[in-house]
This record gives structure tokens, sequence and C-alpha cells, in this order.
């Protein structure tokens, strides 16, 4: 049998070792932003971020990421191929490269050992699912509100977070916006006298089972409805879902109270030094929730009645003074504390404060203002008042137990089965 | 120059599925709903997911019949898992002889969610089932339930870095040693932190079992 060897030529080998000698002689050309030239941190000091579904929001938040010059955004994960390219090219325009890697399963994308953490912004039924994965996965985590959809996947966060010593901010960004702050000191400090009453701007509370009516499934390159819908129970794909109108349905919404409360609620709790704890008694009237605290401080979520400054509205008042202040930047306060007033030009919705120290956590491994123990707390409160709104009557709680006392009905409310092969 | 504005036109309500009706019923409603072979799949969802809030013991053996339905076994756990009553548990572990793939895996995961500890026995031959999905769910649900022989078991998978579940067993070693210390079981809470410090063990994982050894 005839062996055919290919002959490498004298004159070629030559060549390759004239390359190779040129290639090792030659100057190494170093990017400045290697150096930490060009405004850029060095690789040794950089976050490195990805992102899960980034959509309107997390644009947003994104954009305050991008805006950081110790962040490097590497990678995309999205359900929707047109999110998927969208982010990418945000990433790609900032950096003047093609770098960012697009996934369709967050698997691997946090299989990444060099990702450090992820943005999380994929509409709020998959946030605790996704937020715990990462932290599974050993990943630092920026999570948009709300945090959970159930009072027992608000706790599961928490001990996950914990258990896995991440770092966690919730995208409650008023806890770092100038008029909120300002707020909540003057009720922590004393400055209003006993504290009494605190007021959340909620929206309205009701969801819907409805099903919209099924459309034909897009190809799953296109759109991943399986994916989509997560740990949600099954339901006839439909457009609208994805372009936004999931909200005010029951299998992804955590309801009205939780859509603002997870920041109004929140400021509240904060105000009264509730971080550790929630409310023990919730009573619906109308679109309102009345609550109590073991401190004796109430806690009214409501809709309607405040004063014209803005959405996200709180309210503190105690035996010598009050300060009402929302997203405007705007405040009001009791004539005897006017010289407390503050001029604030940074919108309730700016995230950008709060991002910077996530970042800055992440580097010192501090807890951060939002992080998950306090956010569970938040949304355990707004999910049990969701309960006795949807009960339509008064409850107690057990803060300690995360229990209605003997109230079997509500308890059963407290958490939902996520839908196979997800599971907290 | 004036320019007129448009009228803005509210839009139009997409088409829904009403369910309205249906979440007012009552248990024996929704049950009737559940076995009439005619219910569209809408009305027999929302019947579940109202059992989950009203169901007493008679609508147990309904929704159980649902497990092995693949559009329907979410809803059915929907119903039960929720439901305190006990029969709930002997529901869901006669399912897991008779299910497999995936729908077997939620219903591993819905034990473990109860932390039924007479689902024992059978969620430790499950932690060697061959389909690796239930293997892992098993290892979770084990996690979950805690004890010492849920612990010594999940030790043991710690012992085969190569198996597929060996990533699951890791975890759910966390979970488990949680569970130790909050029986007062510190001695197998140390040991199972222990087990968890080797280089074949996820990063992630190893830098909670030295937190948790701290605690231990």
């Amino acid at each position: 049998m005839a062996i055919s060897t290919k002959v490498v030529s004298r004159r070629r080998i030559l060549k390759s070792a004239v390359q190779a000698g040129a290639l090792a002689a030659a100057p190494q050309i170093i990017p400045g932003s290697a150096l930490g030239l060009n405004g850029a941190a060095p690789p040794s000091d950089r976050i490195v971020l990805a992102g899960l579904g980034i959509g309107n929001r997390g644009s947003v938040d994104l954009g305050s990421f991008l805006n950081e010059r110790d962040v490097q955004f590497v990678a995309i994960c999205d359900v929707r191929a047109e999110r998927q390219e969208a982010v990418k090219k945000m990433a790609d325009d900032k950096y003047g490269n093609r770098d960012c890697r697009m996934y369709g399963d967050m698997h691997e994308l946090l299989a990444r050992a060099d990702i450090d953490a992820v943005l999380i912004a994929t509409g709020d039924r998959w946030h605790s699912a996704a937020s715990i994965l990462a932290a599974k996965a050993g990943k630092d985590i920026y999570c948009e509100k709300p945090c959970s959809l159930t009072l027992v996947e608000s706790r599961a966060l928490a001990d996950t977070v914990r258990r896995y010593g991440r770092v966690y901010q919730a995208g409650t960004q008023r806890r770092d916006i100038e008029n909120f702050v300002h707020a909540v000191e003057l009720a922590r400090s004393g400055k209003l006298g006993k504290l009494r009453t605190v007021h959340a701007n909620t929206r309205p509370p009701a969801t819907t089972h409805n099903w919209l009516v099924g459309e034909p499934e897009p190809p799953k390159q296109v759109v991943d409805w399986d994916r989509w819908l997560g740990p949600c129970p099954w339901r006839p794909y439909n457009s609208l879902y994805i372009q936004g109108r999931w909200r005010g349905y029951f299998d992804f919404h955590g309801g009205g109270i939780l859509e603002w409360g997870a920041h109004t609620v929140d400021l509240c709790q904060w105000a009264n030094d509730a971080d550790s704890t929630a409310p023990v008694e919730y009573e619906p009237q109308g679109n309102h929730v009345i609550c109590r605290y073991a401190n004796g401080v109430k806690l009214v979520m409501r809709d309607d009645g405040w004063l014209n400054q803005g959405t996200c509205a709180v309210r503190f008042e105690g035996d010598s003074g009050w300060v009402e202040t929302a997203d405007t930047g705007q405040m009001t306060l009791s004539d005897n504390l006017k010289a407390e007033h503050r001029a604030v030009t940074m919108k309730g919705t700016d995230p950008s404060t709060h991002i910077r120290k996530f970042l800055d956590c992440v580097k010192s491994r501090a807890l951060t203002r939002s992080n998950a123990d306090a956010t569970c707390q938040t949304h355990v409160a707004c999910h049990a008042a969701y309960i006795a709104w949807q009960l339509g009557r008064k409850l107690s709680f057990d803060p300690g137990k995360d229990e209605f006392p003997g109230d079997a009905e509500a308890n059963r409310m407290r958490s939902r089965a996520w839908r196979e092969p997800w599971r907290i | 120059m004036y320019q007129k504005r448009a009228k803005k036109q509210a839009p139009k309500a997409p088409a829904q599925q009403d369910a309205t009706e249906i979440m007012k019923l009552g248990e024996a409603g929704l049950i009737a709903i559940l076995q009439n072979p005619g219910s569209p799949v809408f009305a027999k969802a929302k019947a579940c997911q109202r059992l989950a809030v009203i169901g007493t013991k008679d609508a147990v053996p309904v929704l159980a019949a649902l497990l092995a339905d693949k559009q329907l076994s979410h809803y059915a756990r929907t119903g039960l898992e929720a439901n305190p009553d006990p029969s709930v548990d002997d529901a869901f572990r006669n399912a897991l002889g008779k299910l497999n793939g995936i729908l077997l895996v939620g219903v591993i995961n819905s034990i473990g969610q109860r932390r039924d500890a007479k689902a024992l026995n059978p969620l430790l031959k499950l932690l060697n089932d061959k389909d690796a999905e239930v293997a892992k769910a098993a290892a979770a649900a084990l996690g979950r339930i805690s004890g010492a022989q849920a612990a010594g078991a999940l030790e043991k998978a710690l012992r085969s870095p190569k198996a597929p579940v060996f990533p699951a067993a890791a975890d759910a070693a966390l979970v488990c040693a949680e569970g130790l210390l909050a029986q007062g079981n510190r001695r197998q809470a140390h040991a199972l932190y222990s087990a968890l410090n080797r280089p074949e063990v996820p990063k992630a994982v190893r830098t909670a079992a030295e937190l948790g050894i701290k605690k231990a």
C-alpha cells in the first residue's frame, strides 16, 4: 500500500521560523484599557458584570452600570432574541468592540467563572428564581424589584443569599435618593417626635386570573415561551405578555401593593427601624390596608390622598411633626420643621447612586442598604397585606415565624408551587 | 399655529378567557369541573388554583389524578402543595412510583417543599436514579427534609464528584446542614460542612461551607 505523506518543504519551514522569530522580536501592543488608561480601571479592579433579562427598566440600570469605569459588561441572557441583540449593541457601542456574548440559557451564563455579578431585570416572575440561581453560582446580585412573588419566595431568597455569602442589592434605589433618605432620617432621629404613623403610596391591589387568548408560539430562537414562563404556571402564548403587558395577571405579578410597596413600604420599614421585622396586623379597607407594628406604629398602605409631589410618595407622622415626599424630589413638612426642607433634583427613579454603592459593596463585601434580609422583610409585609386584601378580612401575623397564627386559609396563600423543573 | 389635538382613543381591551365565575365556586363546583372530561384546560387550571386556597381532603384524590397529566400536573401540584391535609403527602408519595421524567421531578420538588420525612426511603432510592434531573431533585428534597439519614445519604453522594448529581448534592448538603443545626445536631452539621471542603466541590459551595462551619 502506498503511504501518502505530506512533504513540508524546507522553504516553508524556514518561512515559519522567520515569522515566529519576527513575532517574538516585535514590540507588544497592549491596549490602554489593560493599563488603566483612557479612564478605564485596570482589569484587576474591574467588576465583570452580566445581565439577565434586560428590558426597559433594565436598560436604565445598565446605562448606569456602563457609566462606571470599574465595570466590564460581558454577557446578556434573554429569552427574546431581539433583546439579546439590543443589549449586546448597547454594550458593544460603549466599549467599541463586539465582545458582548449572548445567551438563551442562564445556566450557561452563570457557569462562567469570569463573571462576578449579575444585573437581573427579567420581570417580577423570574426575580427570585434568577437571584437564587445566581447566588448558588457564586455571583453577586443587583435585582430589580419586586424581588419575589410570594412570602415564601422572599424568605428563600434571603436565606440563599446569606448561605452563599453574596452581596445583594434590590433595585429599591430610593434608599439612596436624598429626599427620601432625609425624610427617613427625620423619622429615625426623633425630629418628628415619637413616630406614630407611616404612609406608603401603593397601587390598586387587584390582579386577574384571566388568560389572554392564545396565539401561535413563535420559534424558540425568537422567543422561548417556556423559559419566559419559568417557574410560573403554563398558559397559552400571547405576544402582549412579552411586550410588557404581564402586569396585573396573578400568575406573573404580586399585585399593586407590591408594585410600589417594594419601594414605599420599604422606606416606611426603614423609617420605623423595622428592617428585621414586619407588621403584626393587616386590615383591608377598600384599596387601603392598615397595618400595625408590634411597637405600635401604624403603616397605612394607600393609593390615594397624597400631596401632588409625584409617584411613590411616603409620609411619616410623629408627635412633633410630619414629612411627605415623593419622586419629583419635592418635600413638604409640618410648619415647625420648615428649616429641615431640602431641595433635591435627583428623581426617585434614578438608580445611579444605588448602583455605585452596590459596586462598592461588591469590592468591600459590606452589607448594602437594600440587602436581601431587609428586602425580604419589606416583601413579607407587602405579601401579607395583599393576602389580607384578597381575603377581605383582618389578619394577625407572626413575623418571627412568617405565619398567620391559627389561620390556615391565609397560610396557604404564602406560597405557590413552582412549575417543574424549577424549585425554590 | 393652532393644531387640533387628535382625540385619544382608549386601547381596545384584548380578548381574554375569564376566570371570574370559576374563582367564585365552592369546592364541590371546582371538583365537578375537574371530574368532567369535557371541561376545557382553562377551567381545570383555574379550578386547581382555587383549590390551593379552599381545597379540603375531598379535593386530594381528584387533584392527585391529574399529576400524570402533562398539561395539568403543575396545576394539580399547585392545588395540592398548599393544602395542609396529610393525605396530600400520601398522594405525592404514591405518585413517585407511577411517574417519570419532568413530572416526577415536579412531584419530588413538592415533597421537598412540604418536607415530608415519610418520603425519606423512596427519595434515598431516587438519589441514584439514572435520570440525572430526578436524582438532583431527590438530592434537593433530602436537603430540605434534613436529619441524620438525609445527611448520611448526601455525604455519600459527595464521594462521587463525577456523578451528575454531585453539584445538586453539594447545594443540598448546605441546606441539610442548616436543618441539622436548627435541630441541635452540630456534630453532623459540622461533618457535612467539612465534607464540602474539597477542591472538586464548586467554589461557591466551598465558600458557603466555610461560612457555615463558623456557625456550626
